[in-house]
């Protein structure tokens, strides 16, 4: 999706992001007060209350709106383009599974992605995560002797959540020890990842009678079932199972808590007491556990088996997810959904307007940078 | 540069060459400067006068506004009042480039250089202000200023990359680079601060050259040797206010330590209202310091030892030079439970390192930390905080304040896995609000409501909230850096009253502290740190600042 290095960029500026809302976090203070004394660690909460939903909002329409430009300049039909890339995604049961679908690795990753960067751990490596989980859990699944489903898949899941939050825990150790930028190193392991994977298909897990460098089609019992009703796997409900999960972790337990204090003040953080290397590695892990299972799920779901396209980028493309969602594990789910439907969208208007469904891609990037500057006008104004 | 830049020499009456400073009057003249940084009056109606030819020294404690005054003379700030003259014309500067457009050149504590680049190129660097498309022939400047450097015995070699070079050679192509700019007032902020006393020697021989050949050197310090040995004249600043100018021929260290932290209670009283009470030391406490006195000296008993230091030796180097200097060596200290210990110095003498080993942020390279009976020598923050040691750290934003968190959130912080405020997977926020409101009243701490994000406390408020915060109630021992440091009056005699009870409630309490003042009103016991060496040294202000200025350790011996 948006290139590695396009990726590596975003965070960066993002810090300054969310430096911004606590210093003018006082002109809230009444607001915060007045709504019902909020009695949830208010100071924290507040700054993700309405302003940043606003500015996301902002910055989506604002997105679409150039968005509808380049359609134009390409040839199409602004209006036209974005009624077939509504009607295509969200128009029957069927377009809108594939939707979730293409939002459920992106739902996870982004979960995991929002506690590393809620630390200020810029992970930028959840594609390499993703993919060292789906070789592990793939091979797991491939050799494993075990029959039964109920079995199979969580253990699958495992042995992914495993693989991916060592190569998660590789970059917080770096980072932890010797003071290595996680940008570089989580961003340089993708392509270890990648390689690995890639050899991995090519020789030791190659399907002997296939022709194409894959693995064979995974025993039955690997296979994901889907969502009664849905033609989506039930690997969705896990990333929808997390979101409650995660979000009560970063809000109401002292590694939430301690997570977020690195992320305001390391110093501090390390002055009070709490072991920030441990912190670090204990992110990272999480981060690329959730990726790992992502990639579990991808083999054993729309794959069903380990080939070397197994994700198009859903782990940079995570980073706009978690982006748009600022951050927060209950936007996870309408971010990933949005960002899911405009790739399925523009496979619509590629087909139905003739216009390159790269045009989608440019609208992601789009949102990214217009939230950026979305929020920065929203703070001059204050 | 632009046209407009070109135009203000000129407009100040002088063309690449500057004015005319080698007239019989003085060639620096700064009236009346006053400049306030907000609520904080750094300087406060001074005079200072420099002649050609001489050093002249600008003696001050920390925060005195020495380098303020002469970041107004280098342009860096604009004064609010007060009138500058260069080669006796009223010049008004707006930048660095001003400045050296007239002849002025700056050294600053902590050296401006690129280390990657070469000592040629770092000179070029500072050669900006008129519009170049090709950079200069780098052969031809490296051959400048090897010529220069011969002419003032400041050796170097151009082509040399500063990262190869040692702190006192570094310092060199600094004072070299406004040389080469055509500097004929030469400002040093703490030249000394980072060398060895070798090389100050030798920097003192190179500037007394530099002096007798026309240069005006103007000597920012606290090192009242150095001064002594240096400076032509010397002017004392206290609370932003020149005390005094003396020729050095008719002084003497004690007398300069006396003006500088101001014996005489009216004097003190005085510079305090002109100054306003911004500033850490000094102002109204001066008047109190003799009831002080008298509360000095803790009304429980004095108990057993609870900080043991033994043969302490940090890692980290004090600069490149040969002496390999540690900031501190050998440090030996013992805080008995009920006294306030004080480790009293200037920056820059091991101070911060030693706060930084002892809040367990950095590594000894050998020695022995006790508490009790325990070693802690190499006890994390986490452990130090579970066996009842407290931290007031120097540096309250960096480590004792989470901006972005709530006060009362910063008041728990530390211990927000334990009950009531939470347990290993869950966090009580009415506890974590309850217990802010309780501490908030207790401390006084200025803010509407426990859950103001913390951003928004003022300093003193910020201190009571990391002092709040310090002061468990398990408390053993305290170690407390440089706790009022930036706080107004009200606060500080809050933050000295707390620490007053803690003592007397039998906490051992180690104050490391740059201010004088509140060395003579907290201490039962007094060490001065100088050069990284600990001297224990009697409660006496004089002894004691004289010993901060080095001068007790290498003269006139610890006792007066």
């Amino acid at each position: 999706m948006t290139g590695p290095t396009g990726g590596a960029d975003v965070p960066a500026n993002d810090a300054d992001v969310y430096d911004a809302p606590a210093n003018d976090a006082p002109a809230n203070d009444a607001d915060a007060n007045g709504a019902g004394a909020p009695a949830i660690f208010p100071a924290r909460d507040r700054r993700l209350q309405l302003r940043p939903l606003g500015s996301a909002a902002a910055a989506v329409t604002a997105a679409f709106g150039a968005g509808g430009i380049l359609l134009a300049l390409a040839g199409a039909n602004p209006l036209q383009a974005y009624a077939d890339m509504f009607s295509g995604t969200f128009g029957s049961r069927f377009d809108f599974s594939l939707v979730l679908v293409e939002a459920a690795p992106l739902l996870l990753i982004g979960l995991g992605l929002i506690v590393a960067f809620r630390a200020r751990v810029w992970n930028i490596g959840a594609e390499g995560q993703l993919l060292t989980g789906a070789l592990a859990g793939g091979a797991f699944a491939l050799y494993a002797p075990i029959g039964t489903r109920a079995v199979m898949i969580p253990a699958a899941c495992l042995a992914g959540a495993a693989a991916g939050g060592v190569w998660g825990w590789v970059v917080g150790f770096l980072r932890a020890r010797w003071n290595v930028n996680e940008v570089i190193s989580s961003l340089l392991l993708n392509y270890v990842a990648l390689r690995g994977l890639d050899y991995a298909i090519r020789k030791p897990l190659r399907d002997p009678v296939g022709f194409q460098p894959v693995s064979q089609t995974l025993p039955e019992a690997a296979r994901l079932p889907d969502i009664p009703g849905l033609r989506v796997h039930i690997g969705l409900l896990i990333g929808l199972g997390l979101i409650p999960i995660v979000a009560y972790s970063m809000r109401r337990t002292p590694f939430g808590f301690r997570t977020e204090m690195m992320g305001l003040n390391r110093d501090a953080t390390e002055a009070a007491g709490v072991n920030t290397g441990r912190l670090i590695m204990g992110v990272m892990m999480i981060s690329g556990a959730l990726a790992g299972v992502a990639g579990v799920l991808q083999v054993m779901g729309p794959e069903s088996r380990l080939t070397g396209n197994i994700s198009p980028g859903f782990g940079f493309t995570a980073i706009i997810v978690a982006l748009i969602a600022r951050l927060r594990p209950t936007g996870v789910l309408a971010a990933s959904v949005l960002i899911g439907a405009l790739t399925l969208g523009g496979d619509v208007i590629q087909r139905t307007q003739q216009v390159p469904r790269v045009l989608t891609l440019v609208i992601q990037a789009l949102f990214v940078l217009l939230l950026l500057v979305a929020d920065k006008v929203g703070r001059a104004r204050r | 540069m632009t046209p407009r830049r070109r135009q203000s020499p000129s407009q100040l009456g002088g063309d690449r060459a500057g004015p005319d400073l080698s007239g019989p009057g003085p060639v620096v003249v700064m009236r009346g400067i006053t400049k306030s940084f907000g609520e904080v009056t750094a300087v406060s109606g001074t005079d200072f006068d420099l002649r050609q030819g001489e050093i002249h020294a600008l003696l001050g404690e920390n925060g005195a506004g020495k380098t303020t005054l002469m970041n107004i003379l280098y342009g860096l700030e604009r004064p609010d009042t007060g009138v500058v003259e260069i080669g006796g014309e009223s010049v008004r500067l707006r930048s660095a480039h001003d400045a050296i457009e007239l002849g002025i050149g700056m050294v600053h504590q902590h050296f401006q250089l690129v280390p990657r680049l070469s000592v040629a190129e770092n000179v070029i660097l500072g050669a900006g202000g008129r519009r170049r498309v090709r950079l200069p022939d780098l052969t031809a400047v490296a051959a400048d200023i090897e010529e220069l450097g011969e002419r003032y015995g400041l050796s170097v070699q151009g082509s040399e990359l500063i990262s190869d070079l040692s702190v006192g050679e570094q310092q060199r192509v600094e004072i070299l680079r406004a040389l080469y700019l055509g500097a004929r007032v030469l400002i040093l902020d703490e030249p000394t601060a980072t060398l060895s006393p070798v090389e100050i020697d030798q920097l003192i021989e190179k500037l007394r050259n530099m002096a007798r050949g026309g240069t005006a050197i103007v000597m920012i310090t606290h090192h009242l040797d150095e001064v002594m040995t240096a400076a032509d004249r010397i002017t004392v600043l206290r609370a932003g206010v020149d005390v005094a100018t003396v020729a050095a021929g008719e002084t003497s260290p004690l007398d300069l330590a006396r003006l500088m932290v101001g014996r005489e209670v009216t004097v003190l009283g005085e510079a305090g209202e002109a100054g306003e009470a911004g500033e850490s030391d000094e102002v109204g406490e001066a008047g109190e310091s003799d009831e002080v006195g008298e509360v000095r000296g803790g009304t429980g008993p004095v108990g057993a030892a609870v900080l043991t230091v033994e043969n302490l030796t940090s890692a980290s180097q004090w600069g490149t030079s040969d002496a390999g200097f540690r900031a501190f060596n050998g440090v030996d200290l013992v805080v008995r439970a009920g006294e306030i210990v004080t480790v009293a110095g200037v920056e820059g003498n091991g101070q911060a390192e030693l706060e930084a080993i002892l809040c367990g942020l950095h590594h000894p390279m050998s020695g022995w930390i006790r508490l009790g009976d325990t070693d802690i020598t190499s006890f994390t923050p986490r452990k130090l905080l579970s066996c009842g040691v407290g931290f007031i750290p120097s540096d309250r934003y960096r480590h004792g304040l989470i901006g972005g968190l709530s006060v009362a959130e910063n008041l728990v912080y530390d211990r927000i896995d334990k009950a009531p405020y939470g347990g290993r997977f869950r966090l009580d926020p009415r506890a974590v609000v309850a217990r802010g409101t309780e501490l908030i009243k207790q401390f006084g701490i200025a803010v509407r409501t426990p859950t103001a994000v913390a951003s928004t406390l003022s300093g003193g408020n910020a201190q009571k909230v990391v002092l709040a915060r310090a002061l468990r109630t398990d408390l053993r021992l305290l170690i407390a850096a440089q706790p009022t440091r930036g706080l107004d009056v009200g606060a500080i005699e809050m933050v000295w009253s707390q620490l007053r009870a803690q003592r007397d409630a039998g906490v051992a309490i180690l104050l490391i502290t740059t201010d004088l003042t509140e060395v003579i009103a907290l201490s039962d016991r007094c060490h001065v740190i100088y050069r990284g060496r600990l001297t224990e040294t009697p409660l006496d202000r004089e002894a004691i600042g004289m010993a901060m200025g080095g001068a007790g350790v290498r003269a006139a011996g610890p006792a007066p």
